[in-house]
């Protein structure tokens, strides 16, 4: 059974069609990359699966349950968590109430015994911030616990939104361009992370990324968007001798080089 | 700083200004006595505003209405129903509104509660709104009760407004009602739904997008915050014993805007002190407004030169100080004791250099 089937949307902004027709089904487990040149509509696929878009036309099923149309936070809860294209962290906020925010949909404390410190409440709030300590260590960030998010290195911003979104325990997680504006030692870095969190929170990973050595490094199945429409699936090897995608990236003819 | 002993200071420092507030209503004189008070009240309706403004980023111009909801509910409440008769002169009072009568405790319980529910019912469609149309919404709600209050003769005697409200308003409940205010709204603030607010303060849709319904936490802010301002609403009838709908005009909630933007968005402390600073200054400066000499040239009598001072102060604080006197600023005992030690520190290594 899939993990995710999102079954031919299609997103209209007025006259222009965002993405159309777009189908995709992922399987526990899989690490997919979702590929295409700029403005190809791969962040609006996003929106849609998390709730901040309502497609146009048809639905999106995660576990069997229709999730078309449903609010974010609710989207989260099923367990679905994202990062996004230009980083979103709660700026002022410590590194460490970045991570806690993120357990904030598993909170079982009422607000009267949040508001009074009760002791049920001071107990589940401990436990998240080891959790959430655990968590950080995970990308070494502990040290920088109580600085404030937006302080942080822009690499080190990244990460910790990785973090964030780990910390909802998803069980899709969608990753918009880890690794824009990291350096090549950095990029070598996040790979291996993600395969590692993949591995330790049995992920199934769907990610945009511009850079084709993380996407061919780490992904066993490309997905290449142009113009909002799919033009090509299959594994690194195929997508790198595929017409269509030579031509939507390059922009010239096969034939004719 | 072990977590009991804070407890104790904390007692402490609330025996202490027990007593001064003993000291104050037993030595000072009515005049200044007002002041404070004001200031107490003021103290309750900019928290409350910091609240959803400040920790929760969503702005907000509404206070006014919602104190002039717990003025009228608690005015209702606490005029013995002999002298009701007495006051509403044009239309007489409605019904059920003749009869009943409450303890001043319950009056103020239910001064919040009705501005509280008011806005349940507002802010579940308003919230939705976003930065400046929020404030123009919710602002025009305020105007709304207001007009409402001019033209139900029957219930709030209309423009003639409620004269002889029993003056119960004294440090004890200013004073009191500030602190149980600052205790709620901190423990929430501290809270993991207080983090909630402030995620959602910092950015809705990353907010959102980790999980936190956005319409429950933005509703819930607003509701505890009117509640709070409603309560205020009833103090400040019972303190100044006469109210009508002029009183809960835009210039109101202006002023406890003034004083969490002076005292710093998102600062508790810097709030409290704000609120005093501003009802002092606001006394202080009344001079001002009778004419004075500046060497050779003569500044004549000018009414409303208190509000033109007042507004340049504030331009200048916005100026030097974006985030406000105190900014993000929160006093702890921790931070008290480090400053203390910091302070006695460099004395002494300045002693040291003389030497």
């Amino acid at each position: 059974m899939e993990l995710l089937n999102v079954d031919s949307i299609t997103m209209k902004f007025g006259g222009l069609t965002a993405v159309g027709n777009f189908k995709l089904k992922i399987l526990p487990g899989e690490l997919i990359g979702l590929i295409g040149p700029n403005g190809a509509g791969k962040t609006t696929v996003f929106n849609m699966i998390t709730g901040i878009y309502t497609p146009t036309i048809n639905k999106i099923y995660f576990q069997d349950q229709d999730i078309t149309g449903i609010k974010p936070d609710k989207i989260a809860k099923v367990g679905i968590a994202r990062t996004f294209q230009n980083i979103r962290l709660l700026d002022n906020l410590s590194v460490i109430d970045n991570v806690m925010i993120g357990f904030h949909l598993h909170l079982k404390s009422n607000l009267a015994s949040a508001i009074f410190k009760f002791p049920s409440y001071v107990r589940e709030e401990e436990s998240i911030y080891h959790k959430s300590m655990e968590l950080l260590g995970k990308v070494e960030l502990e040290k920088f616990k109580l600085e404030k998010a937006g302080s942080l290195p822009y690499g080190q911003q990244r990460k910790l939104e990785i973090v964030r979104a780990l910390a909802t325990g998803p069980k899709l997680l969608l990753l918009d361009e880890p690794a824009a504006g990291m350096n090549p030692q950095e990029t070598k870095d996040l790979m291996s992370f993600i395969q590692k969190i993949q591995d330790d929170f049995d992920l199934t990973i769907l990610l945009i990324e511009h850079d084709m050595k993380v996407v061919m490094g780490i992904c066993r199945r490309i997905l290449v968007m142009d113009y909002g429409v799919t033009i090509a699936e299959g594994n690194p090897a195929e997508i790198q001798n595929n017409p269509e995608v030579i031509k939507a990236y390059l922009g010239v003819d096969v034939n004719y080089a | 700083m072990k977590k009991q002993n804070e407890k104790i200071l904390t007692i402490l420092a609330l025996i202490v200004l027990g007593i001064l507030v003993y000291l104050a209503e037993n030595n000072l004189d009515a005049y200044k006595l007002r002041i404070l008070n004001l200031g107490a009240i003021y103290v309750t309706l900019a928290v409350s505003l910091n609240l959803i403004y400040g920790f929760t980023g969503q702005f907000s111009l509404g206070h006014a209405g919602f104190m002039a909801i717990g003025a009228y509910v608690t005015s209702l409440l606490v005029l013995p129903p002999y002298y009701k008769e007495m006051i509403y002169i044009l239309e007489p009072l409605a019904w059920p509104f003749t009869v009943i009568h409450a303890p001043f405790i319950v009056a103020l319980f239910l001064s919040g509660l009705f501005a509280a529910i008011a806005a349940f019912i507002i802010g579940l469609p308003v919230l939705r709104l976003k930065g400046d149309y929020l404030g123009i919404a919710t602002l025009g709600f305020a105007e709304i009760i207001r007009i409402i209050a001019n033209n139900i003769p029957r219930v709030t005697n209309g423009a003639l407004g409620i004269k002889g409200i029993p003056e119960f308003t004294n440090l004890w409940w200013s004073v009191g009602v500030a602190i149980v205010t600052i205790y709620i709204i901190k423990g929430l603030i501290e809270s993991s739904y207080g983090r909630a607010l402030m995620a959602i303060r910092e950015n809705e849709i990353a907010a959102e997008v980790i999980g936190v319904n956005l319409t429950y936490h933005k509703v819930m802010s607003f509701t505890i915050s009117a509640f709070f301002a409603g309560v205020a609403g009833g103090l400040f009838a019972c303190l100044l014993t006469t109210i009508d709908p002029k009183a809960f005009m835009f210039v109101m909630t202006f002023n406890i805007l003034i004083v969490v933007v002076m005292g710093g968005l998102g600062s508790i402390t810097g709030t409290v002190l704000a609120a005093f600073l501003f009802n002092f200054f606001l006394e202080y400066l009344r001079p001002i407004e009778a004419g004075f000499n500046i060497g050779p040239i003569k500044i004549p009598q000018v009414p409303g030169m208190r509000m033109v001072t007042f507004s340049a102060l504030l331009l200048v604080v916005i100026l030097y100080k974006q985030k406000g006197l105190l900014g993000g600023f929160e006093f702890s005992w921790k931070g008290f004791f480090q400053f203390i030690n910091k302070l006695f520190k460099n004395k002494r290594s300045s002693e040291g250099s003389t030497m």
